[in-house]
């Protein structure tokens, strides 16, 4: 019965209801929107520095990343690395083998860092391909043919089509040495990796370093940041102990206590914003009860229990929330769908900024569900506490007040 | 008569004062070095899972000029380094180029053994630049030797905090030491043995270097030749030389 | 004149429903200023370590110095740039460095590193050297040789005050050199893998070494101002046509990139609060007209013509917002000036202490002034324009109905 009285009061009024359940239906877009780009642009953040060249997880021989050397290498396993790629998360497994060596023409010579890599999966994660600026990206497995990043490729001297030497030490101390014609020039955002990185195919570089079959890490790209601790958690269980397995999280700790930082000021803004969402909807609330306060004033004059006006108001605020919620969910669906197809763009020379970094220049927005639970769920709550005032307000009335004009 | 044997005691006794501990120390530096030395050495790398072999021929003029060419494995063949004072050259005969060691280089470990390339340029002197002082004697492998201790002086660039060596008496041969570092903690131990006689010294010709936290890994140097003090003149360490050893 | 007055009674009739929207204006207004002034004090921050810890406002190499590290590019003029200096007012402090790279050996072995030469009492002001040594007494003006290592190299040396180092470097005629040296401070930054890379020395000692007398590599300048950066520069360039001059944002892209990011962020989210403030408003007044739908169908009745109904239910808004407006600044500036005395620590929302790392997690906002007239704008705006619905509703009351209500 008090379902039947409350519904019917809700729509008795129904500018005043309107307006309370657009308090709540805008509250639920904005959080939603608010949180979805939040977290759309941390994901990007994270991606774009990962993307960068470390990737989201790597796996190593144990001790490798303390000892960063060419013996610390481990054999290829097709049965272990078809296991790891098969978790859900996981878009690829990129196998490099890197080591420094000596560059050499003419008679400039300098240290470099050759990176092994198989062309199709190192593109998958750190879209080497378009980082090409001259010649071209390697269009096959077993091309002996060299990129240079532009840095290196300034110092020595040497454009598309030149020849160069290299000269470092290999596997278990054998001499690597080579001559090597360039194929391409890539560049990158930050000198350190543009001054000093050699790439070639995975198999050119086992046979320089006479590594055959070794490499030294598996880097791994995922679809997104949100579910890294358990696809960690699974590699490890798939990995024995031989193996270390890293997320960027130890890989670039500074990148990580950048985002850090900001999620604390990004979880302080969110709190303002659920602030003004508070004083709106209690602002509504609190007009109503004014509004309605001859109202209530004649219900428990003509003898109604206060009790039951409380309950009564519980009621309408419960349904109104409810409705409020549920439509507000309903409606920033198609909104975040929208800011993640069509992101906003940042405009002007910080473009220039972040492609120079090779970074899209867009705050994307995240479509991830548990945004939408969330913050609705959030909102529900802080409408449900504040419907509070209104119980009260029903305990604490004094029928001849308010029947007072 | 019996004055006589007196006089020849008495004179015995002033022809062989007691040496102190840096000249025990430069006895045995100069008994290894001479003034210049060719060498053929096996340079053999333990570790816990793998074993290198090397063969090689080196030339050298006291302490500022070495040549060493690589003789073995058959991929390094030809390999050679130039060492002139402070500098460093790498000749290597797959791409026809010699090579400056940069300074970067000075990290990485030479042709895989446990020497860096930084090793081959130093030019720190058991002699001059240590405090020697006798700590004992000892007896090892059956030889009696001297315990001394060496302390760098301050000034020297050299990353022991002290050296303690077994220099056997009679023949002046280092069969032992052990490098500390500055807090006292023993980092590497050498092992001379097999002391033969070459080009008219007694030199030990089995070398072992073994570092005391890996107890799996070493690296051991086999003289098969050695010869001493023949003609060679700076003109002989040059680049043009390098492309040219045999 | 008579609306105002008309207008300014009404709003004190109903003082819950005034003091409401009064409310919401001055909450918007401290949520956008807070939300700024967060940023503000963020970026102050980072451009204040990135100048004043690392970088400095500006820096002096010879052209091709930086290619190489080459020892023989020392400035050239020496003298006349010192006295540039000296003489100019905007230079608050300038410190001269020698720079060399090589590597450092104990008898745990060896890294690869770069040596910087500095004059300790001028470095102190310029990159405050002396606040990063977190053990050891720093150098000391009796003693040769000394040098200050950074955290993580001397973990991973095992090097502590007082150990014997070996420093090893090309010097100018590309001989390699080598010194005994001993650690006389350990220091820490924010910049970890820097900290493993560079070792300080006196460049006196350097110089010897080095053979390069009284030259050096590198000028690095402080200046009084933070604005004024690129002015100076220029004028310096144009004194000294043959150096090279590199502002801080030139030395460190990443930070400037950084600034322009957050400075955008806050705007989106600016905007966020906007909405969530104007909805506020919005339902606030809605429910004011729709409460006094009698008494406005009374004014409507008794003559009062229709657009001077809409001007006055327009002024009561804008009379509430001026209101709220002085409010808001004045209690987000208590906020943020309590805030700015006592540090907000973002690690209690969320973030992760990092001080293992050298990070300070305390956040020092600063009240956005320059911001302040835009955001004021922008809150009025969006109360005004929140306003004209329930303006355009009023006018449209019927007079007969809205009595019979």
């Amino acid at each position: 019965m008090w379902f039947k009285l409350a519904w019917k009061n809700l729509w008795r009024n129904t500018h005043r209801t309107a307006i309370t359940i657009s308090a709540i239906f805008f509250a639920v877009i904005l959080s939603v929107t608010a949180s979805s780009l939040q977290d759309g642009v941390f994901d990007n953040f994270i991606k774009n520095m990962v993307g960068y060249y470390t990737g989201y997880i790597q796996v190593h021989l144990k001790g490798y990343w303390d000892h960063p050397v060419l013996d610390n290498a481990l054999d290829r396993e097709p049965a272990y690395e078809a296991s790891i790629s098969r978790p859900a998360n996981i878009t690829a497994v990129a196998p490099r083998i890197e080591s420094y060596a000596l560059a050499s023409f003419e008679d400039v010579t300098k240290g470099c860092m050759i990176v092994g890599v198989s062309p199709e999966q190192e593109n998958n994660i750190t879209a080497l391909k378009n980082k090409v600026v001259a010649g071209r990206y390697f269009a096959r497995d077993d091309e002996t043919s060299v990129i240079l990043s532009e840095g290196l490729s300034q110092r020595l001297n040497l454009g598309v089509g030149d020849t160069l030497y290299l000269i470092g030490q290999g596997y278990h101390g054998a001499l690597a040495a080579g001559k090597y014609a360039i194929l391409g020039i890539v560049t990158f955002g930050s000198p350190e990796l543009n001054d000093q990185l050699l790439f070639m195919t995975l198999t050119t570089a086992q046979e320089f370093f006479s590594a055959p079959n070794q490499i030294t890490s598996y880097v791994i790209g995922l679809s997104s940041d949100s579910y890294l601790d358990q696809t960690v958690k699974t590699l490890k269980d798939l990995s024995g102990e031989e193996y270390e397995v890293m997320s960027w999280m130890e890989l670039l700790p500074e990148v990580h206590q950048h985002i850090q930082m900001d999620k604390g000021s990004m979880y302080i803004i969110l709190g303002i914003l659920y602030l003004l969402i508070c004083f709106g909807i209690f602002g509504t609330l609190l007009m109503m009860m004014v509004e309605r306060r001859f109202e209530m004033g004649m219900l428990v004059a003509i003898g109604m229990k206060k009790r039951k006006l409380a309950g009564l108001f519980l009621t309408e605020s419960i349904l109104t929330v409810f409705i409020g919620s549920a439509l507000g969910l309903l409606c920033s669906i198609p909104i975040v769908m929208y800011l993640k197809k069509y992101p906003i763009r940042i405009g002007g020379e910080m473009a220039e900024a972040y492609k120079q970094f090779n970074f899209e220049p867009i705050f994307p927005a995240s479509t991830d569900p548990t945004i939408f639970l969330t913050q609705g769920l959030i909102v529900l709550a802080i409408g449900l506490a504040l419907s509070m005032y209104p119980v009260i307000t029903a305990f604490r009335l004094d029928p001849v007040k308010a029947m007072r004009k | 008569m019996m004055s006589i044997f007196l006089i020849v005691l008495f004179l015995q006794g002033i022809q062989e004062p007691a040496l102190t501990a840096k000249e025990v120390v430069t006895r045995a530096d100069d008994n290894v070095r001479g003034k210049t030395s060719q060498a053929e050495i096996i340079i053999r790398t333990v570790r816990p899972t793998w074993q290198r072999e090397m063969t090689v021929k080196t030339w050298s003029i006291g302490n500022e000029y070495a040549m060493i060419l690589v003789k073995s494995p058959v991929k390094d063949k030809g390999v050679a380094f130039l060492k002139r004072k402070k500098e460093v050259w790498n000749w290597v005969p797959v791409l026809e180029r010699s090579i400056k060691l940069p300074p970067s280089m000075m990290t990485q470990s030479w042709m895989g053994t446990d020497f860096t390339n930084d090793d081959l340029v130093k030019e720190s002197s058991v002699v001059e630049d240590y405090d020697h002082s006798f700590l004992g004697d000892t007896v090892i492998a059956n030889r009696s030797c001297h315990i001394i201790q060496m302390i760098p002086k301050p000034e020297a660039a050299i990353v022991w905090g002290k050296i303690i060596l077994c220099i056997d008496k009679k023949d002046f041969v280092e069969v032992h030491s052990k490098f500390y570092d500055e807090e006292g903690e023993l980092i590497n131990i050498m092992n001379a043995s097999e002391v033969k006689m070459m080009d008219g010294r007694l030199i030990p010709t089995h070398l072992e270097m073994i570092p005391v936290d890996k107890k799996d890994q070493r690296t051991i140097m086999i003289y098969s030749n050695i010869s001493y003090n023949k003609p060679l003149s700076d003109s002989f360490f040059t680049l043009q030389q390098m492309k040219n050893l045999k | 004149m008579v609306i105002i007055i008309m207008a300014w009674r009404n709003i004190w009739r109903n003082k819950v429903r005034s003091l409401i929207i009064i409310g919401s204006v001055a909450l918007g207004l401290i949520a956008g200023l807070f939300v700024l002034s967060l940023y503000k004090g963020i970026m102050k921050d980072r451009v204040n370590v990135v100048i004043r810890q690392e970088v400095a406002h500006i820096q002096v190499h010879h052209p091709l110095f930086k290619e190489d590290y080459d020892p023989q590019y020392v400035i050239t003029d020496k003298e006349k740039v010192r006295e540039f200096l000296v003489e100019m007012d905007e230079v608050a402090e300038f410190a001269t460095r020698s720079i060399g790279q090589g590597m450092v050996a104990t008898g745990t072995g060896s890294s690869g590193i770069q040596i910087v030469g500095v004059d300790p009492e001028k470095e102190n002001i310029v990159s405050q050297l002396n606040s990063k040594l977190i053990e050891g007494s720093g150098f000391d003006a009796a003693k040769k040789n000394q040098a200050l290592i950074g955290k993580k190299l001397a973990d991973k040396m095992h090097l502590k005050p007082g150990s014997k180092a070996i420093l090893t470097f090309t010097d100018r005629e590309s001989n390699i050199v080598s010194a005994a040296f001993r650690v006389a401070g350990i220091y820490q930054t924010d910049n970890a893998p820097l900290d493993e890379r560079i070792v300080f020395v006196r460049r006196s000692d350097l110089n010897i070494l080095l053979t390069v007398e009284d030259d050096f590599h590198e000028i690095a300048i402080l200046l009084k101002d933070d604005e004024g950066v690129e002015g100076f520069g220029t004028a310096m360039q144009s004194a000294f046509p043959d150096v090279k001059i590199e502002t801080w944002q030139e030395l460190s892209p990443e930070t400037k990139l950084m600034i322009d990011t957050t400075d955008q962020y806050s705007y989106i989210f600016i905007t966020i609060i906007m909405f969530a403030l104007s909805f506020g408003i919005i339902n606030a007044m809605l429910m004011a007209v729709l409460e006094r739908s009698r008494e406005i169908g009374m004014l409507l009745a008794l003559g009062m013509n229709r657009p001077r109904v809409f001007t006055m239910i327009l002024t009561e808004t804008i009379l509430l917002t001026l209101s709220g407006t002085p409010l808001g600044i004045l209690i987000s500036w208590i906020i943020v000036t309590f805030y700015r005395n006592h540090g907000l620590d973002i690690a209690t929302f969320g973030g992760e202490a990092m001080s293992s790392f050298g990070f300070s997690t305390v956040i020092y906002p600063e009240f956005p002034w320059e911001k302040m007239v835009t955001e004021m704008l922008i809150v009025v705006s969006a109360a005004f324009i929140a306003s004209l619905i329930p303006a355009l509703k009023a006018i449209k009351l019927q007079p007969v109905e809205a009595l019979q209500k």
